[in-house]
C-alpha cells in the first residue's frame, strides 16, 4: 500500500536539474552524462561526480558545471535544464531515451547523437551533427543549426532512422546524409547537398536550398518551398502537384515534383516550389 | 636470463605424441629444455589447467598495403570497438580488421605466438613488413603472391623451369617471403583487362599459359627450392557455386608431383571453394567431395576459412573474386592493381544466420573440419578477417568440440540451410588433442617450423596455458567453459618470458620476422639486361625493390639450400 | 656531390632537382628557444626539454604537418601524440582530405602507376595541371609513357604539334604574300578531334581553364567553374545507356557527352586522374564521391581505374603510417586514451580556426603560409614547437626551434608515392652535426614527455 503512494507521488514528481557552465571553455568538453537516463535514480553527489573530458582532461560534471536540483510538482520526467553558452560542450543527450533537456544558450555538436526517445530543446543555436544516427525522440532547435544534421558516421550508410529534428534556423550542408527514416524541418535556408544518399525519410526546407539537393538520393522525399538554383541533371520531372503532404501535414505548393537520382537508380522525390523558382519553368517541356 | 618451470599442466603436444599427460614443462633462454633447477626459476603453477604449444595460425590478413585499404575503408567498423592505451600497450581500434597494436595484443591474449600474413604484393613488400614490424608479441611471416608475376608466366610458358625457379629465390630473398603464394592463378592477370579464369585448363590473356601449368610450375619450383612450405593456394572460381570442380581439379593436378607421404600443396580457406550447385539458389555443400579427395590422398593439406555471424571484411588478392562481391552486395569496393605482379580486392560483407546461403557456408566448414579424419591434414582458420574476425576462434573451437554447441547455432539458422546441412548426420566431436594439432601442432608442421608448435625440447619457448581442466570439464557439454578459457589465456608465454597473464598483457614485447634465405647454386645474374626489364616492367628501380635485412626489426632468416 | 655539397641532379624531375639543389638555402642549424619575446641559440637539450614541457602539460595539443618526412619519423609521432593526449593531423587535412572521406563512402578502383604505363590508353586529367605540377608524370607513367601493351603517345603528339604550327605558319605566309588574312573555318566549339577515335593511347584534360596540360591534350573538355559534380553525375547516367531531360551539362552539349562516353566505354583501360580542381571546388568531397562512383560503374563495361594526384611527396605515408597504427588517415584525436576521427571535428585547421588547442607541434610543415588566417593566428597565439631543416614563416613565430635533417637527402628512410608503393629513401650528404633527424629527435622528446609525466604522478 505505501509502495503504491510512494510510486504515486513520484509520477507527479518532476524533477529538474539545472546546469550552468563555470565559465567560457576553449577547450573542447566532452559531456556525455549530460543525459536523462544518466542523471535519473542518482543522488546530487552522485550526479556532481559523474565524469567529462575537457581536452585529454578527466573532470567531473561539478568541475565544469553549477548543478541545482529542484523537485516540482509535474507529470513530466526528469528534465535537465542548461543555461549558459555551452557552444564547446559536445554530446550533451548523446543516446539519451527519455526525460527532457532544455539549452538555454547555444548548443555543441553531436547534440541528440544516437537518442531513442525524449525531448531536446535549444533556445540558441546548434552545432554540426546534431541528431546524428537518431533513433527516435525530437530535437528543436530555436536558432541556426551546423552541417551534417542526423547524418551517419564516416564510412556508414546508417544515418538517422527514426524521430524528429526542428530547425527554425538556417542549417548547413549535407542535411540529412544517408538518413533512413525520421522527419528533418528546416524554417531557413540549408546548405549544399541536403538528402544526400538519402535512403528514406522526409526533409523539408521552408527556405532556400544552396543546390544540390537530393543529391545521389535512393529514396525519401525532399520538399524545397524556397529557392534552389539548380537540378541536378540527373532528376526528371514527373508532374506538378498543388500541394504535398510532409510528416502528416499539408503544404501549399504549386510544386514541381521531380524522380531522382537516376545515377544511383533512385526513386526519390524531390518537390521544388514553382513560383520560386521561374528559371526551372523549361523543364515543364517535359512533362 | 629467464628460466620458467610450468608445473603439473595437461600438457597436450601432438608433435611429440603427448596428449593430456601431467607433467613439468621447463624453459631457459627462450627454449624449452630438459630441466631447470627450480631456485633459479620463475614457477607458474598449471594444475588443472591445459598447457599447449602457442598458438600458430598459418593464414590471417594482417598487414600490409590491402589489409590497411581495409582499414582506411571502414571506420565505422573501427568505431564500435576501441581499446583504451594503458601503462602498458598502445591505444587502438577495430573489430574485423584491427589496427596492428591491437591485432599483436588480441591474438596474444588468446595464446597465439606465431602468425603468419598470407598475401603480399612483391612490389609492396616493404609495407607489409613495417606494419608487421608493428606488430607486437608475435613471431611472423609473408608470402609473396607470385602466381601470376610476369616473371613467372614467362619463364613456365617457355619451359624454363630452372631461370623460373632462380627467379623465385631471388624474389623470396629480395621481398623477405617465407613461401609461394598463388591466387587465382591466371586470374588476376586477367583482371587487368578485366577478365577472369573459366577454369584451371582456360588461358591466360597475351601470355598463352594456364592455370594448371602455373600451378605446376610452381610446384616443381618449390620442390626444386627445397622451401619449408608447399605452394599455398588459393583456387580460381573462389566462391563460385560449383567450384568444388575446380578444387578437386587443383588439387589433383599436382598429385603425380608427390613424393612418398609430403604434402605439395595447400589449399586455403578451402570452405569458399567447396560449393556445389549452378547459383545461388541451388548452392549446396561440396564438403562431402572434398573431403573424401582429402581422405585417401597425402599430398593435400587445407586450412578451413570457417565463416562465423558477423559484419566483417572481405579482403583477398582476388580482384575479380571481390568485384563479383561488389556487384552482388552493392557494398563499398576498393580495388587495387599491383603492376606486373597481382590485384586486391575488399569489400565490406554481413553473413547472416538466415541466409540459406551464408548458413550454408557456416556449415560447410564444419562439415569439412569433421568429415577429413586426419587433424594433422587440415588447420583452423577463418581466412581473417575474410570469414570473420580472428577473435572468433575460440567460438570455432567450440563447434569442433561439441555437437551440442553446434546444434544450438543450428536452430538459429535459414531453415532450408539447415535441411541440407550435413552436421545433423555428424557426431564426431574433436578432442583437446586434435584441436592442439589443427591448432598448432599441424599448423607449424605443414609451414615447416621446425621450432614452433610443439614443446620438445630445442623448441621455441611459446607456451599457451589455459585455464580449463580436462579431467573435470568434458568440452562437448561444457563448450562454453572451454570457449570463455580459449578467449583469455591464464599464461602466455613467448620466448621464454610471461607476456599475458589472465587475458591481459604483462608484458609487452615484440618477435621475429621469419623469412627465407634461399641458397641456389647458380644465383640469378643480377646483369644488364635483368635490370634493364626490371626498367621495362616495373616503374621502381632494381635498386629499390629489394628490402634489405637491416629494415626488418627482428630479422630472422632461414637458410635454405635449392637443388637448383 | 662535391665537397658534401650537390652539385648536379641527373634522372629528377624539376620539382625534385630544385629541392636537392636548393636545400641548403634558408637552412637552420641551430636549436632556438624563445626568450623575453626574441628567438636565442639555444642547446638541443634545453631545446627539447622545453619542447617536450609544452606538449605535456598541454590539456588539447595538436601535432602536424608529417608529409614532408619519414615512415620512421612518423611512427614516433603517432606514439608521442598518443602519449600527450593530442591531435595528430597531417595536410591531408588541407588537400586530399575530401577524397578520403569519399573513399571512406564509395571505396576506389585503382593500382599502381606501372599499370597504366603498360595498359592505359584512355587517360583524364580532371582538375590537374601534371605538367607544372607533376611534371615527369606524363611521360613516365601515362600519355608518353612505352608500356609492354600501350606505346607512346609522343609520336603522336609531336605530329599534331608540327601539323598546328605548320598551318600557323602557312597562314602568316599567305598573310604576308596576300596582304590580307585568309579567314579559316572556324574551329567548332567541342567537336572531338579524330585522334580520339584511334586505337592508341589518348589523353583528355577536364578544367575550367586551358592549362599547359590541355594544350598537349588530345583533347581539351572545358567545364563551367563549380559543375564538376554534375557533369560527373551526368556521365554516370549516360554511361548506362540511359537519357538525361537536360540538353547540356556545365555548358557542355549532352551530344559531345555521349561521344565521350563512347570513347570512355570502348577504351581497354581508362584512368581518372584528378587534382586540387576537383577536391577544392564546390562540392569538394561530393565532387570525389562522383569521381569515385563513375569510375565504379564504367567497371561493369570496361576497365576503368581512378587516383588522385597527391601534393606533398609523403602524404600518402603519413596516411598509410596512420591509418595502420590508429585506423584512420588522418585528423586523429587521442585526448580520450584511444584514437577518434571525425574531419570536421578533429581536423586540425577546423580546431585551430574555432580557436580549441592550446599547444602545438609543428614538423616539417608550414602552416603559418597555408592556413587560413585565423587558423594560423591561433596556433602562433599558443605555446609553438617547430622542428624543421629550413626558417619558415611557422619557425620565426615559434617558441620552440629544433633544426632537423633532410629527409632523402642527409637522412635515409621510407615514404609512399601516390599510388602507394613504398619507396626506399637514400641519404646522400652527411647533415650538420647539430641536426638529428626527425626521428631522433622525437623519440628524444617522448623520452622526456614520459619522464616528466611520470615525476608528475
Amino acid at each position: 500500500m505505501l509502495q503504491l503512494l510512494y510510486r504515486l507521488r513520484r509520477r507527479f514528481k518532476k524533477i529538474v536539474i539545472t546546469l550552468h557552465p563555470k565559465r567560457l571553455f576553449d577547450i573542447p568538453v566532452d559531456a556525455e552524462c549530460i543525459n536523462p537516463d544518466m542523471f535519473a535514480e542518482k543522488s546530487a553527489d552522485e550526479i556532481a561526480s559523474l565524469k567529462v573530458w575537457e581536452g585529454n582532461r578527466q573532470r567531473t560534471l561539478e568541475d565544469l558545471f553549477k548543478i541545482k536540483n529542484e523537485t516540482v510538482s509535474s507529470s513530466e520526467e526528469l528534465t535537465i535544464r542548461v543555461r549558459g553558452d555551452v557552444s564547446k560542450v559536445r554530446r550533451i543527450g548523446a543516446k539519451m531515451s527519455m526525460g527532457n533537456i532544455i539549452v538555454e544558450g547555444d548548443a555543441g555538436m553531436h547534440l541528440g547523437e544516437e537518442m531513442k526517445g525524449g525531448v531536446i530543446t535549444v533556445t540558441g543555436n546548434a552545432d554540426s551533427w546534431t541528431g546524428a544516427r537518431m533513433k527516435n525522440g525530437t530535437i528543436e532547435i530555436k536558432g541556426d543549426a551546423g552541417d551534417y544534421i542526423g547524418a551517419s558516421y564516416r564510412g556508414s550508410t546508417q544515418g538517422m532512422s527514426g524521430g524528429k529534428i526542428i530547425i527554425h534556423g538556417d542549417a548547413g550542408y549535407e542535411v540529412g546524409c544517408f538518413m533512413r527514416k525520421g522527419f528533418i524541418k528546416v524554417c531557413g535556408n540549408v546548405g549544399q547537398f541536403a538528402g544526400i544518399h538519402m535512403r528514406n525519410g522526409t526533409i523539408l526546407v521552408q527556405g532556400n536550398s544552396e543546390g544540390r539537393a537530393g543529391a545521389q538520393m535512393v529514396n525519401g522525399k525532399i520538399v524545397v518551398c524556397g529557392y534552389l538554383p539548380s537540378v541536378i541533371p540527373t532528376f526528371t520531372i514527373d508532374v506538378i502537384r498543388p500541394k504535398v503532404k510532409v510528416n502528416g501535414e499539408e503544404v501549399e505548393g504549386p510544386f514541381y515534383q521531380f524522380i531522382g537520382d537516376l545515377a544511383d537508380r533512385g526513386d526519390g522525390k524531390l518537390f521544388v516550389s514553382k513560383t520560386k523558382n521561374p528559371h526551372l519553368s523549361m523543364f515543364e517541356e517535359y512533362l | 636470463m629467464t628460466h620458467l618451470i610450468i608445473k603439473n599442466g595437461f600438457v597436450y603436444d601432438p608433435l611429440n605424441g603427448i596428449n593430456g599427460e601431467k607433467m613439468d614443462i621447463f624453459t631457459s633462454n627462450g627454449r624449452i629444455v630438459e630441466k631447470v633447477a627450480e631456485k633459479e626459476a620463475k614457477v607458474i603453477d598449471a594444475s588443472g589447467m591445459i598447457v599447449m604449444p602457442g598458438g600458430v595460425d598459418i593464414h590471417c590478413h594482417i598487414a600490409g598495403a590491402e589489409v590497411n585499404s581495409g582499414r582506411l575503408l571502414r571506420p565505422e567498423d573501427h568505431v564500435k570497438d576501441v581499446e583504451v592505451k594503458t601503462r602498458l600497450t598502445r591505444s587502438g581500434v577495430g573489430y574485423s580488421i584491427p589496427s596492428t597494436f591491437t591485432t599483436g595484443y588480441r591474438y596474444s591474449r588468446m595464446g597465439y605466438t606465431t602468425i603468419m600474413n598470407p598475401s603480399m604484393p612483391p612490389l609492396e613488400a616493404r609495407h607489409t613488413h613495417e606494419e608487421l614490424d608493428d606488430t607486437p608479441m608475435l613471431d611472423k611471416a609473408s608470402y609473396p603472391l607470385l602466381g601470376d608475376w610476369w616473371f613467372v608466366l614467362e619463364h613456365l610458358r617457355d619451359g624454363l623451369l630452372e631461370e623460373c625457379a632462380a627467379h623465385v629465390a631471388w624474389i623470396m630473398n629480395a621481398t623477405k617471403g617465407y613461401a609461394i603464394k598463388i591466387v587465382n592463378p591466371g586470374g588476376l592477370e586477367a583482371w587487368s583487362s578485366g577478365r577472369n579464369m573459366r577454369d584451371i585448363d582456360d588461358s591466360v590473356p597475351y601470355f598463352n599459359i594456364t592455370p594448371r601449368e602455373i600451378i605446376r610450375g610452381l610446384c616443381k619450383v618449390n620442390k626444386l627450392l627445397n622451401l619449408p612450405h608447399t605452394i599455398h593456394v588459393h583456387t580460381n572460381n573462389l566462391g563460385k557455386p560449383g567450384n568444388y570442380v575446380t578444387a578437386l581439379e587443383t588439387m589433383k593436378c599436382v598429385e603425380d608431383l608427390a613424393e612418398g607421404d609430403r604434402p605439395v600443396i595447400h589449399v586455403t580457406h578451402s570452405q569458399f571453394s567447396s560449393y556445389k550447385g549452378s547459383d545461388w539458389r541451388t548452392m549446396s555443400s561440396g564438403a562431402e567431395e572434398v573431403a573424401k579427395y582429402v581422405n585417401h590422398h597425402s599430398h593435400v593439406t587445407l586450412d578451413v576459412g570457417q565463416v562465423i555471424f558477423t559484419d566483417t571484411t572481405t579482403m583477398t588478392a582476388d580482384g575479380p573474386f571481390q568485384h563479383r562481391l561488389y556487384l552482388m552486395t552493392g557494398n563499398k569496393w576498393v580495388n587495387h592493381d599491383v603492376e606486373t605482379e597481382t590485384t586486391a580486392g575488399i569489400v565490406p560483407f554481413r553473413y547472416r544466420r538466415k541466409s540459406a546461403v551464408h548458413a550454408t557456408q557456416w556449415s560447410i566448414g564444419l562439415e569439412l573440419a569433421l568429415l577429413i579424419k586426419d587433424p594433422w591434414k587440415i588447420c583452423m582458420t577463418t581466412d581473417h578477417p575474410n570469414g570473420g574476425p580472428f577473435t572468433a576462434y575460440p567460438s570455432i573451437i567450440a563447434w569442433f568440440m561439441s555437437q551440442v554447441a553446434r546444434k544450438k547455432t543450428m536452430m538459429k539458422i535459414s531453415k532450408r540451410a539447415r535441411r541440407n546441412s550435413l552436421l545433423p548426420s555428424i557426431d564426431r566431436e574433436y578432442s583437446f588433442y586434435e584441436i592442439a594439432t589443427i591448432t598448432r601442432a599441424g599448423q607449424a608442421k605443414i609451414l615447416g617450423l621446425k621450432q614452433k608448435g610443439h614443446l620438445g625440447v630445442g623448441a621455441d619457448a611459446d607456451i599457451a596455458i589455459y585455464d580449463v581442466n580436462p579431467e573435470q570439464v568434458d568440452p562437448s557439454r561444457k563448450y562454453k567453459t572451454v570457449r570463455r578459457a580459449f578467449r583469455k589465456a591464464a599464461y602466455t608465454i613467448k620466448g621464454g618470458e610471461v607476456v599475458v597473464k589472465d587475458g591481459q598483457i604483462v608484458k609487452p614485447v615484440y618477435g621475429k620476422t621469419f623469412w627465407l634465405d634461399v641458397k641456389t647454386s647458380l644465383p640469378m645474374e643480377v646483369n644488364d639486361d635483368l635490370k634493364q626489364k626490371f626498367r621495362d616492367y616495373w616503374t621502381i628501380e632494381y635498386e629499390n625493390y629489394a628490402i634489405p635485412e637491416r629494415f626488418l626489426h627482428a630479422s630472422a632468416p632461414i637458410s635454405i639450400k635449392a637443388e637448383v | 656531390m662535391k665537397n658534401n655539397i650537390i652539385v648536379k641532379v641527373k634522372n629528377a624531375c624539376a620539382v625534385g632537382e630544385a629541392k636537392f639543389l636548393n636545400y641548403a638555402l634558408h637552412r637552420q642549424t641551430k636549436p632556438l628557444i624563445r626568450k623575453n619575446g626574441e628567438l636565442v641559440e639555444t642547446s638541443l637539450e634545453e631545446a627539447i626539454q622545453r619542447g617536450a614541457e609544452i606538449l605535456a602539460n598541454a590539456q588539447y595539443p595538436i601535432l602536424y604537418g608529417w608529409s614532408n618526412t619519414s615512415c620512421e619519423a612518423i611512427r614516433v609521432g603517432v606514439e608521442l601524440a598518443e602519449e600527450v593526449g593530442g591531435v595528430i593531423d597531417n595536410t591531408s587535412t588541407v588537400c586530399h582530405g575530401p577524397s578520403i572521406l569519399s573513399i571512406q563512402d564509395i571505396g576506389i578502383s585503382s593500382c599502381t602507376l606501372g599499370q597504366l604505363r603498360h595498359r592505359a590508353d584512355l587517360i583524364f586529367y580532371w582538375g590537374s595541371n601534371p605538367w607544372s605540377a607533376h611534371p615527369r608524370h606524363i611521360d613516365r607513367y601515362t600519355t608518353f609513357s612505352e608500356g609492354r601493351f600501350q606505346r607512346s603517345a609522343w609520336r603522336g603528339y609531336l605530329s599534331r604539334l608540327t601539323g598546328t604550327l605548320a598551318r600557323k605558319r602557312l597562314g602568316r605566309a599567305i598573310d604576308l604574300v596576300l596582304g590580307r588574312q585568309i579567314l579559316s573555318p572556324p574551329e567548332t566549339e567541342f567537336r572531338l578531334p579524330p585522334t580520339l577515335f584511334q586505337n592508341k593511347r589518348k589523353m583528355i584534360v577536364v578544367d575550367v581553364r586551358k592549362t599547359r596540360s590541355a594544350e598537349i591534350a588530345d583533347y581539351f573538355l572545358q567545364i563551367q567553374p563549380n559543375k564538376d559534380y554534375e557533369l560527373l553525375q551526368a556521365l554516370r547516367l549516360l554511361i548506362r545507356d540511359e537519357e538525361l531531360d537536360v540538353d547540356e551539362v556545365a555548358g557542355i552539349p549532352v551530344e559531345i557527352l555521349e561521344e565521350i562516353v563512347d570513347i570512355m566505354i570502348g577504351c581497354k583501360l581508362g584512368i581518372l586522374f584528378f587534382g586540387l580542381g576537383l577536391t577544392m571546388s564546390q562540392g569538394k568531397l561530393r565532387n570525389i564521391d562522383a569521381a569515385l562512383s563513375l569510375v565504379r560503374d564504367l567497371n561493369q563495361r570496361t576497365k576503368f581505374l581512378i587516383m588522385p594526384m597527391r601534393g606533398h611527396f609523403n602524404v600518402t605515408g603519413a596516411n598509410v603510417v596512420f591509418t595502420w597504427q590508429t585506423g584512420y588517415p588522418y585528423a586523429i584525436d587521442f585526448s580520450h586514451g584511444y584514437p577518434r576521427y571525425n574531419p570536421g571535428e578533429t581536423s586540425v585547421t577546423d580546431i585551430l580556426r574555432r580557436g580549441e588547442s592550446d599547444a602545438g607541434l609543428v614538423v616539417a610543415s608550414d602552416p603559418v603560409a597555408h592556413f587560413p588566417n585565423a587558423a594560423a593566428q591561433n596556433l602562433v597565439k599558443n605555446p609553438l614547437v617547430v622542428i624543421d631543416p629550413q626558417a619558415t614563416p611557422t619557425s620565426i613565430m615559434a617558441d620552440v626551434v629544433i633544426p632537423s635533417a633532410f629527409v632523402g637527402i642527409e637522412v635515409e628512410g621510407t615514404a609512399y608515392r601516390m599510388d602507394h608503393v613504398p619507396l626506399p629513401l637514400k641519404k646522400v650528404v652527411e647533415p650538420p652535426e647539430t641536426c638529428l633527424s626527425d626521428k631522433e629527435i622525437l623519440q628524444r622528446i617522448l623520452v622526456e614527455v614520459r619522464r616528466l609525466r611520470s615525476e608528475h604522478n
